[in-house]
């Protein structure tokens, strides 16, 4: 028996209208009111005043000064994690409870996390104490309210973002190419960065992708370990959606935001793959 | 005295309680081709890796050209070795795999190239060089594999089953193509195995495993025709297995019968079984011959097999398989009464 037109029709149908319905109405919703005014005609001005305002550029350098340095950070640290796990823990209890560890963070909510760190960072915090009983430093590191604070609690929260996705690509490299290569001769470190890395890439770009979009459109990590001082783009936002409530200029600095930030995975991933070539 | 090209002594080794070598002893001489065969689990594969570095034996010792290399990390021996699924590295174009050899080595890019076109022109792939390893075939990738092996000129190259993957007919023709290659590059190939027609089409002498353990050593022909354990006679061709026992006048008694022992067999004690292939049995329809050691049987079925055709007859106790090359006698039918016979000096006894 055929499945009639009708069923076809819904079995196709229920995922478009559910994906029309939570993603891209919403986004319309936004784009719609960027570019109207509040008695709805259609209006640049919301835009011309973002660009041409160099609050707004200072602002956006932060940000993506915060989601740049977070993302190297994940990397540097998530990569060897994620080869750690995959490749030299070979008891598979103690692998799972590390992945286990890494990912039960993230059923608890960001706000709790972050303000876990307040504590830590803080100027009689943890981090602060253990720093000052070494004699590493001699008085407090202002943490709170810095860009190294706000950098610290978002690698916290988007390292299992990388180590997993980066861990799937190094598992999917057959041990026996790593063998291939040594039985050509190959040292270790080098089988590792001819073969291993190199095949392990799009795992890393995709982490890569995704802790740079997470970084850079965080709002509750950066507000709470701001300490005020710092403005990334994601509060401006807010401060349009909740406190100013003007919808239309809000949606244009989430357009703004989005179209800068796909720019810059599109050229990261160009010059990706102009290198793997 | 001279060193042999590969020298194993006593290697064991073991996966928590399981024993997968025990106490393997084998010489590889320049230039030859050792097949090491047996079935899945015998460890042939274990042996192969513990001589490539992948695994470090338990016990014993690996010698290549006299230098111990027991512990030596896998890219510091002297060796090569096509791997069974090939290995081939996915991101890297074929010329790029060969010349990957070359370039461990120190070789410049242009030489290492240089020798990775000679090493394809050998496999008969020159024209492929720019091309990806998904985009070749499965005969491809494995000429490609091999030619990754041996552009380095190793004196001893490892193959751990290389052509299982390839249909039969590919499979034939590329058998004989590497046995060719092998002579023409003078490398000793140590082959794992577990097809026994390739490995007796292929190899100078055949490694018969089982159970961790060396069973026999010796040339195919030699192997098949004085099998030294019931397990080599069993796992070789066909063979008819009759157990017998010497009377006290010397005499041997077999379930087909007795007859005089053969002077060329030295008296063994215990049990012993008599090994019959069965193109050494001869059915006799019209009943005993002069000169053969016969006994009465009953067709219990005929199979043809194309070339020829196999008859099982029951002798006793026991069936017994004849191999008939030429016209079947008409009167062979399920159910016939015949007879069967053997040259006394065919019968090869081993100690049971």
């Amino acid at each position: 028996m055929t499945p009639s037109a009708r069923t076809i029709g819904m079995l196709i149908g229920i995922p478009v209208l559910f994906f029309l319905a939570f993603f891209l109405f919403p986004m319309v919703v936004v784009a719609v009111a960027s570019i109207t005014d509040p008695n709805g005609g259609l209006t640049v001005a919301n835009y011309t005043r973002i660009l041409l305002d160099q609050y707004h550029w200072d602002v956006l350098w932060v940000t993506f000064r915060i989601g740049a340095l977070t993302t190297i950070a994940c990397v540097l640290i998530g990569y060897p994690l994620a080869w750690y796990l995959v490749r030299i823990v070979a008891w598979a209890p103690w692998r799972r409870a590390c992945i286990i560890l890494l990912i039960v963070p993230l059923f608890t909510s960001n706000i709790v996390r972050s303000f876990g760190w307040m504590v830590l960072l803080g100027r009689n915090g943890l981090v602060n104490d253990t720093l000052q009983a070494l004699g590493l430093i001699e008085r407090p590191v202002r943490f709170l309210g810095s860009e190294l604070g706000i950098v610290i609690g978002l690698v916290y929260i988007l390292l299992p973002f990388i180590v997993l996705a980066v861990g799937n690509a190094v598992a999917d490299v057959d041990p026996s190419l790593e063998q291939a290569s040594a039985d050509l001769g190959a040292h270790p470190s080098t089988s590792f960065w001819t073969v291993t890395f190199p095949l392990s890439l799009p795992g890393l770009m995709a982490g890569t992708v995704m802790v740079f979009m997470l970084a850079v459109s965080a709002y509750v990590t950066p507000a709470l370990l701001s300490g005020g001082r710092i403005t990334v783009f994601s509060m401006l936002i807010f401060q349009q959606y909740s406190t100013v409530f003007d919808f239309h200029y809000g949606g244009a600095l989430s357009i703004t935001m989005l179209v800068l930030t796909l720019i810059l995975v599109a050229v990261a991933g160009r010059i990706g793959a102009a290198k793997g070539a | 005295m001279t060193t042999s090209l590969l020298e194993i002594a006593k290697l064991s080794k073991r996966f928590g309680g399981q024993t997968a070598l025990s106490d393997v002893d084998l010489k590889v001489e320049q230039g030859e081709f050792i097949a090491l065969l047996g079935p899945s689990g015998c460890g042939k594969t274990t042996l192969l890796r513990c001589i490539a570095g992948f695994l470090t034996p338990d016990n014993g010792s690996i010698q290549i050209a006299g230098d111990d290399v027991t512990r030596l990390p896998p890219y510091l021996r002297p060796l090569n070795t096509v791997f069974q699924n090939y290995a081939l590295f996915p991101h890297m174009s074929v010329a790029d795999n060969v010349a990957y050899g070359p370039r461990r080595k120190g070789a410049t890019k242009k030489e290492a190239l240089l020798r990775a076109a000679e090493a394809l022109d050998l496999v008969g792939l020159s024209g492929f060089a720019d091309r990806f390893p998904r985009q070749l075939s499965g005969g491809q990738q494995q000429r490609v594999a091999l030619a990754r092996a041996i552009v380095n000129r190793p004196k001893l190259l490892l193959l751990d089953e290389p052509l299982s993957a390839l249909d039969l007919k590919l499979r034939k023709r590329v058998q004989i193509e590497l046995k060719h290659l092998q002579e023409k590059l003078g490398i000793a190939f140590v082959f794992v195995t577990h097809d026994q027609e390739e490995a007796l089409t292929m190899a100078d002498r055949v490694v018969v495993m089982s159970g961790g353990r060396i069973e026999q050593v010796g040339r195919g022909e030699e192997i098949y025709r004085a099998p030294a354990t019931r397990f080599v006679a069993d796992f070789i061709g066909d063979a008819n297995l009759l157990p017998c026992s010497i009377l006290p006048d010397g005499s041997l008694m077999t379930d087909v019968g007795s007859l005089r022992i053969n002077p060329k067999i030295p008296p063994k004690s215990g049990a012993l079984v008599a090994v019959l292939r069965p193109e050494q049995v001869s059915l006799l329809p019209d009943g005993p011959m002069e000169g053969l050691s016969t006994a009465p049987a009953v067709v219990e079925d005929v199979i043809h097999v194309g070339s020829h055709v196999i008859v099982n007859v029951r002798v006793g106790d026991v069936v017994i398989a004849s191999r008939v090359s030429g016209p079947l006698p008409a009167r062979v039918v399920a159910g016939a009464r015949v007879h069967v016979g053997f040259r006394p000096d065919d019968l090869h006894l081993i100690a049971d």
